[in-house]
């Protein structure tokens, strides 16, 4: 039975910011870190957006709400030098961001020494196009919440709130994978050309995405031009089957680039799908343990090879 | 009189092969002068491993109608694993094609080493065959004709907002 009244008790997301604030101040009065990457409340009621903090006094700035919807990883990877740059940096991360952090280790894009991770307990945040001003419930809660595996990170320098009982959501996600696998391939065809055919090539999901940090992508490259750059379909059907190849085995799941998309295509789904087929095909699930080397980037001899004549 | 003049559907088939057995084994066959269908375009790499997923689909989108990819068996990469690492690759790749929705009859996989003329012979005839049944690949010469950004503006909020200018 679903029942869409459930909401979500908000006061934990008040004590994770007391927390969060407390734990910013000791790290840079300590001097151990330069900087703390968080939340802070946006201009307009019920906002947040990411914030850099590098004075002590500033630290109660931070906040961590249903807004609070930023993996702010991504400000961690290659495309943000100047980060970096400043030191040893603090960040603020939910489960989810989380395990992007943990595939970037993984992938020699951050050092474990060099960031203080401040692990925030998670109930969930708001959907992209949510209202506000609403409570957090099935309605307005992001997808990627309802199905929530990793409420509380592990693995962080300091993890912050203790996990109320949540309600049951139905997994949306799941559900809409599964109506997908059962479709023939005609009709998959269909669904995704009628959602690719919208995108506008503005790479919000590439520009989003902590994975995406390559200096020059594919996508870009017009000598051999690889991928048409223009929002045509067949270069957007393109796009996003490279995106989501290059995502296998390492996506986080956060899905920021859903969140991030204009024209509300459900990148997500891909991710899921890819994710899954992993799992099934080489044990692989993104987590909390730095792992060497993601699915596609190693082998074994007995794989299974049944599609190879 | 006018007389209207039928095509017989000719599958274009690409093929994605490694220059150390595939190509070899091509070569092979060739020299044997063992019979195959001449719809198989060749391309070469040096190594299976070399084959990025992108090149697949560029051929899908410039007429392909079938897809051959083809290297050494495991264990004989002149590269020690690059054909390993092509697997795994591939097994994702497929996954992914099959959920956007491309019919995987037309993307043939295989390991045929430079001995194998036969084989070759036999895994090119076959898909060739196959394609030829299933009849052209329409799904993304479709789209590449399509010059339009299709997308259909329905959301509530659009048709808000236009109505109000």
């Amino acid at each position: 039975m679903t029942n869409t009244a459930q909401t979500i008790d908000l006061s934990l997301y008040a004590a994770v910011t007391e927390a969060v604030q407390a734990e910013a101040r000791k790290v840079l009065e300590a001097g151990i870190v330069a900087a703390v990457v968080g939340w802070q409340a946006g201009r307009r009621k019920g906002t947040a957006l990411p914030a850099i903090v590098t004075d002590p006094a500033k630290a109660k700035e931070l906040i961590f709400s249903p807004a609070c919807v930023n993996n702010l990883a991504l400000y961690l990877t290659k495309a943000k030098k100047e980060i970096r740059a400043k030191g040893k940096i603090a960040i603020v991360a939910k489960g989810c961001d989380l395990k992007a952090l943990v595939g970037l280790m993984g992938e020699n894009q951050l050092k474990r020494e060099d960031i203080h991770i401040i692990g925030v307990v998670c109930p969930g945040v708001q959907g992209a196009n949510a209202d506000r001003a609403q409570p957090l419930s099935e309605t307005t809660i992001a997808g990627k919440c309802r199905e929530c595996t990793v409420h509380t990170p592990e693995g962080a320098d300091v993890t912050v709130g203790t996990l109320p009982q949540l309600p049951h959501f139905t997994p949306a996600e799941s559900e809409e994978l599964a109506r997908l696998e059962a479709m023939t391939p005609a009709e998959r065809w269909g669904f995704w050309k009628e959602h690719f055919s919208r995108c506008i090539r503005c790479y919000a999901c590439r520009q989003v995405c902590p994975f995406c940090y390559c200096e020059q992508c594919l996508c870009d490259r017009n000598r051999p031009q690889a991928v048409e750059s223009t929002p045509r379909p067949a270069g957007n059907m393109a796009w996003h089957i490279v995106r989501a190849m290059h995502l296998a085995g390492r996506c986080a799941g956060c899905a920021e680039c859903e969140r991030a998309c204009p024209m509300d295509i459900p990148l997500n789904l891909l991710n899921r799908k890819m994710a899954k087929e992993l799992k099934e095909l080489y044990g692989f699930e993104a987590g909390f343990e730095v792992k060497e080397k993601g699915p596609l980037a190693q082998y074994r001899e007995d794989d299974d090879q049944s599609f190879i004549k | 009189m006018h007389q209207t003049k039928t095509h017989a559907f000719e599958p274009k088939i690409v093929a994605f092969v490694c220059t150390w057995c595939t190509y070899a084994g091509a070569d092979l066959a060739g020299t044997s002068r063992l019979q195959y269908p001449a719809n198989t375009r060749v391309v070469k790499f040096p190594c299976t491993g070399r084959i990025d997923p992108v090149f697949i689909l560029r051929a899908f989108q410039k007429g392909a109608d079938g897809v051959l990819v083809s290297g050494c068996h495991p264990g004989d990469c002149h590269y020690m694993a690059g054909n390993f690492h092509a697997r795994r690759r591939f097994a994702a790749f497929r996954a992914l094609l099959d959920f956007i929705g491309v019919d995987l009859q037309r993307l043939q996989f295989s390991w045929v080493s430079a001995a194998e003329g036969g084989k070759w012979v036999e895994v090119a005839t076959e898909l060739t065959e196959r394609v030829r049944q299933m009849g052209p690949m329409r799904e993304f010469k479709e789209l590449e004709s399509e010059e339009q950004w299709s997308g259909v503006i329905d959301t509530p909020e659009l048709k808000e907002a236009y109505n109000a200018i």
